[in-house]
């Protein structure tokens, strides 16, 4: 029958194996397209950059010689089924070495069950929810810090202002970060003696936030703490100004640090607080880039956007894969898994090591949008610039 | 085609698939179990989509049902696969029977979009359910061996087949057909319609669900956006009807090809394949709105003008 | 108390919006009996032609609105024309997959040409406010709101007292007759698809003011205007803004006293149930 000849021929066709002469080929798939691919791309271009930039140092070396790195990046729409068949399918037909995360950790909790499988190690620097690291997999690891702790040094700077926040508000997402990071805030927030006084989970696709603001407004709330996407912030500080809610204090776990988010909010991004586990300041001092100051520029240069946290863990994946192979002396994977698990150096996104369950651990900066510039407020070594507090109403700025 | 000779050609293509592990590289394999799921659920929609007319976008509700009866039971409850499954089908039957009855009463376009509300508002229901994982959904545990589930959906294909097969030839078929062509007429000649429509709702149910469980355990994940995926009941709606609804093997046919067209698109260029489903789903309705099956047959006749008949037929 | 007074006034003012995107698919609806699962498509490009006119030209939202309309009526007429004329009179089911296939291919060319970056209209009003009784009332949320019975209004008076409306109402009602008379049913159907994309386009440049922008907004959109549409029935304008006006309170109550993750096991169980129970809608005559 025609259908089963055609499904015959298309096979031939996939069966074709590039073959490949002495490289080290790195397999990702990325949300290039798709409702996440506005974060997703920052994973594909430093990705490439990263690769490019290596191999124009000559590459990585395996035992005696130095081979070239490549990329072989899907693009998964934003479709997590997709993403896991692509694993599988960079897995068993392209063959590749070693295997790059997507951004998320809806994609990275499934798709490490795809490297778990077929014992290939996977670097990921976009999901830091505790569920993929508490199975007990041994090929998966992570360069975004734990999602229970996003709120640790802002939860510190709050008991530090004056006066405290006490009634706090937590609103969160229903997807795996986001419930991670609400159930470690809640113990932080309950440790540090502040009351929650709205607790709130919301469906990762909404956009309209009113009924949740208006639950605000009627409690005497000082601070709001949210845990959810760039779009769903964007939306939830619109409509605060538009409900008129204005807490002393409100941070957001994403948006805040990026540039395309304050420049959509405009003057409305002011007072607002984020965090990130990356800057792009000189002191971080890369084997490759120089600094992380030097790899900002070259990746606005390259791509014309401003990198952000993402971007530097998405490069310090690559970076870390680099470091295993050479100390490994060989493309084995369980080798190059182990020294994975052994690794310990510095790169432009920081301190690269894991812990026991395949996971980074870095403190969280918390910044502040300051008429419309980005300030680094508090730091793991304190207080740094001084933080407008608190917010003035809407009316009065 | 004569009966034999058909049945013949069809238990020589399926030896040829069954052998194809031996073989075959691990990515024909996997290609192959998915075009194999896709089949079996494409045949589900020509139960009660083809056969009966009664175009259903709730198929991806059993679907789903079907995933997650396998995935609370073994996550959940430790359960062995055939387990799960069964709580699959159950739930999966429990729903075609229970909602069906009030929606099969619906006529033309509002079942449709009848359907089309469940299936949204089984992923909003699921989506806060504990037990299910809520929206971040569920891990199966891992397993090794692609060949069980190819040579499993391959199985499950056959079983499918047949059925629709010795319905085609059965007093039931037929008064499934009946009720297609004139559900009033039918209803007068005595046929209970009601019973028949439930009856066809409930077998797409059983082995649309038996398809779900078996792809979430391959797949080793499901939450509710995928598993109740509105997309995957048009790929299904679109690949019977590409193939020729009401015939035995036209879905079969559809799923094979418009699955290998897919996978080579998205392996190799991987943005087009997102809008390679959508001008197909245009181009399919707009030329040949009754499949390749028809296609093929009328063709002959009438050659290119085939195209031009069918759009004169349906424009203004 | 005031919690309540304030969680049914955004219930309003959100009916209100939602009404406005529902009007289009209605209208669709009734008069050519096509299902439109790329509604929300077309009001996505709307609020991408009011983001434009916004940033490129300075136009206010509001003033942009009679452009966007413009633009998504001409967009619409070539659809129809082009496009679903040439299946329009086939099983209605091979419309809901055609247009499923156009929200495909939109979306797609939208996310390529207007890249994923998210956008909104930030117009210096955007988060204007004035107190109603206790309750906060957004200005922009409230002229949508307005906007919504207004654009009604017309459209009702258009379709009972124009000639162009009359025709359109007696080619949905007996196509034979239509032509008898002398109306061009393609031209007719094509002006009514266009008619209805007009009304997604504004609809979505307001939405670019309350909500933000991204290529695959739309398919939630259909969604929510495919609800109204029948709960509050097909039969007249009058009936979209009832339906809007109850899903938006009906939200709005079940976000606050069930949960945020329930509005849509709400909303769309409720569409199920009307659709078995009372398939003509809340206010819809039983044909």
């Amino acid at each position: 029958m025609i259908g089963t000849l055609l499904s015959l021929a298309a096979a031939l066709l996939l069966a074709t194996v590039p073959s490949s002469a002495a490289t080290v080929d790195l397999g990702a798939s990325v949300q290039l397209t798709g409702k996440d691919a506005n974060t997703g791309r920052y994973y594909g271009d430093a990705y490439q950059l990263t690769i490019d930039k290596i191999n124009a140092a000559g590459g990585v070396k395996v035992g005696k010689d130095k081979q070239k790195l490549t990329l072989k990046m899907l693009d998964n729409q934003s479709d997590v089924n997709l993403s896991v068949r692509q694993y599988v399918q960079l897995v068993t037909q392209d063959k590749v070495n070693f295997l790059l995360g997507p951004f998320s950790s809806n994609f990275a909790l499934a798709d490490s069950a795809i490297s778990e499988k077929y014992s290939i190690p996977m670097i990921q620097g976009g999901g830091a929810s505790d569920q993929i690291f508490s199975r007990g997999y041994k090929y998966i690891f992570g360069t975004l810090p734990a999602a229970t702790e996003y709120f640790s040094s802002t939860v510190d700077l709050m008991t530090k202002l004056n006066p405290p926040p006490k009634n706090v508000a937590l609103i969160f997402a229903d997807d795996a970060f986001d419930v991670s990071v609400a159930d470690g805030t809640r113990a932080l927030l309950n440790k540090a003696s502040m009351k929650i006084v709205v607790d709130q989970r919301y469906s990762d696709k909404a956009s309209d936030f009113n009924s949740i603001l208006s639950l605000i407004k009627s409690q005497p709330v000082d601070a709001i703490l949210v845990a959810g996407h760039e779009t769903e912030i964007l939306n939830f500080i619109r409509q605060a100004k538009t409900l008129n809610v204005s807490p002393k204090f409100y941070s957001f776990t994403v948006g805040v640090p990026t540039a395309d988010f304050r420049n959509a909010l405009g003057g409305d991004a002011d007072y607002a607080y984020g965090m990130t586990s990356w800057l792009p300041s000189p002191t971080f001092k890369d084997e490759y880039f120089g600094n992380a100051e030097q790899f900002a520029n070259e990746y606005k240069k390259r791509f014309g956007y401003d990198p952000d946290y993402h971007a530097a863990s998405a490069a310090a994946d690559v970076e870390a894969f680099v470091k295993a192979i050479e100390a490994a002396g060989t493309l084995d994977p369980a080798k190059v898994r182990d020294a994975i698990a052994k690794l310990d150096f510095d790169s432009l996104y920081g301190r690269i090591k894991f812990n026991a369950a395949g996971q980074i651990s870095l403190p969280q900066t918390v910044v502040q949008v300051q008429k419309g510039k980005l300030v680094a407020v508090y730091g793991p070594k304190g207080m740094m610039e001084k933080p407008l507090y608190p917010m003035p109403a809407w009316g009065q700025r | 085609m004569k009966l034999g000779i058909q049945l013949a050609l069809a238990a020589v293509g399926l030896a040829a698939l069954a052998t194809l592990p031996l073989w075959a590289s691990p990515v024909i394999i996997q290609f192959g179990t998915s075009a194999l799921i896709l089949a079996v659920l494409a045949q589900g929609w020509n139960i009660i989509g083809g056969y009966t007319g009664y175009s259903s976008f709730g198929n991806s509700v059993f679907y789903g049902l079907g995933g997650y009866g396998v995935a609370i039971g073994m996550v959940q409850f430790q359960w062995p696969f055939a387990a799960g499954l069964a709580l699959g089908i159950a739930l999966a039957l429990a729903f075609a029977l229970l909602i069906g009855l009030p929606v099969l009463r619906l006529r033309g376009h509002y079942f449709a979009i009848a359907t089309l509300g469940l299936a949204v508002v089984m992923t909003a229901i699921v989506s806060n359910i504990e037990i299910a994982g809520r929206n971040i959904g569920l891990i199966m545990p891992l397993v090794r061996g692609d060949t069980w589930f190819y040579e499993g959906s391959l199985a499950l294909l056959a079983a499918t087949t047949l059925t629709i097969a010795w319905i085609s030839r059965s007093r039931f078929g037929f008064g499934l057909i009946a009720i297609r062509e004139n559900e009033g007429a039918a209803s007068v000649m005595g046929i209970n319609t009601t019973l028949y429509k439930v009856l066809a709702f409930a077998l797409a149910s059983v082995f649309t669900a038996i398809a779900g469980g078996i792809h979430a355990y391959w797949i080793t994940f499901l939450d509710p956006e995928s598993a109740f995926d509105i997309g995957l009941n048009v790929k299904m709606i679109i690949m019977a009807v590409f193939g020729g609804p009401g015939t035995v093997f036209g879905p079969i046919l559809g799923a094979f090809v418009l699955s290998a067209i897919s996978e080579i698109l998205a392996s190799k260029l991987t943005s087009l394949a997102s809008i390679f489903f959508g001008i197909v789903i245009v181009v399919a309705v707009v030329f040949m709105p009754r499949g390749f099956a028809d296609l093929v047959r009328r063709f002959r006749q009438t050659r290119w003008r085939y195209f031009q008949e069918n759009i004169r037929a349906h424009s203004v | 108390m005031q919690l309540l007074w304030q969680i049914i006034v955004n219930g309003v003012l959100l009916g209100g919006l939602y009404a406005l995107m529902a009007l289009g698919l209605v209208l669709v609806w009734g008069v050519l009996n096509i299902v439109n699962l790329s509604h929300g498509a077309l009001i996505m490009l709307g609020a991408y032609a009011g983001y434009y006119l916004f940033t490129g030209a300075g136009i206010d939202p509001f003033a942009a609105l009679p452009l966007s309309m413009l633009m998504l009526f001409i967009l619409g007429y070539g659809i129809q024309r082009g496009i679903l004329n040439l299946v329009i009179r086939g099983p209605m089911f091979n419309t809901l997959l055609i247009t499923f296939g156009l929200e495909v291919v939109i979306t797609y060319l939208a996310q390529v040409i207007f890249s994923a970056d998210f956008r909104t209209v930030n117009p210096p009003y955007a988060g204007a406010n004035f107190e109603l009784l206790g309750a906060t009332v957004p200005l922009v949320r409230m002229l949508a709101f307005i906007l919504a019975i207004g654009l009604t209004l017309v459209l009702w008076l258009f379709l009972e007292h124009t000639r162009i409306g009359r025709g359109i109402r007696a080619t949905a009602q007996n196509l034979v007759a239509a032509r008898l008379h002398g109306v061009n049913p393609r031209r007719v159907y094509a002006l009514t698809f266009g008619i209805g994309s007009a009304l997604a386009g504004a609809a979505g440049t307001l939405y670019g003011v309350v909500s933000q922008i991204n290529p695959y907004i739309g398919g939630a959109l259909t969604a929510k205007s495919f609800a109204i549409a029948i709960i509050g029935g097909l039969d007249n304008s009058l009936n979209v803004v009832v339906g809007g006006l109850f899903l938006g309170i009906v939200e709005a109550l079940t976000a606050l006293y069930i949960g945020p993750t329930y509005t849509d096991v709400v909303s769309f169980g409720i569409l199920v149930l009307v659709l078995i129970v009372r398939p003509t809608g809340l206010l819809g005559r039983t044909a």
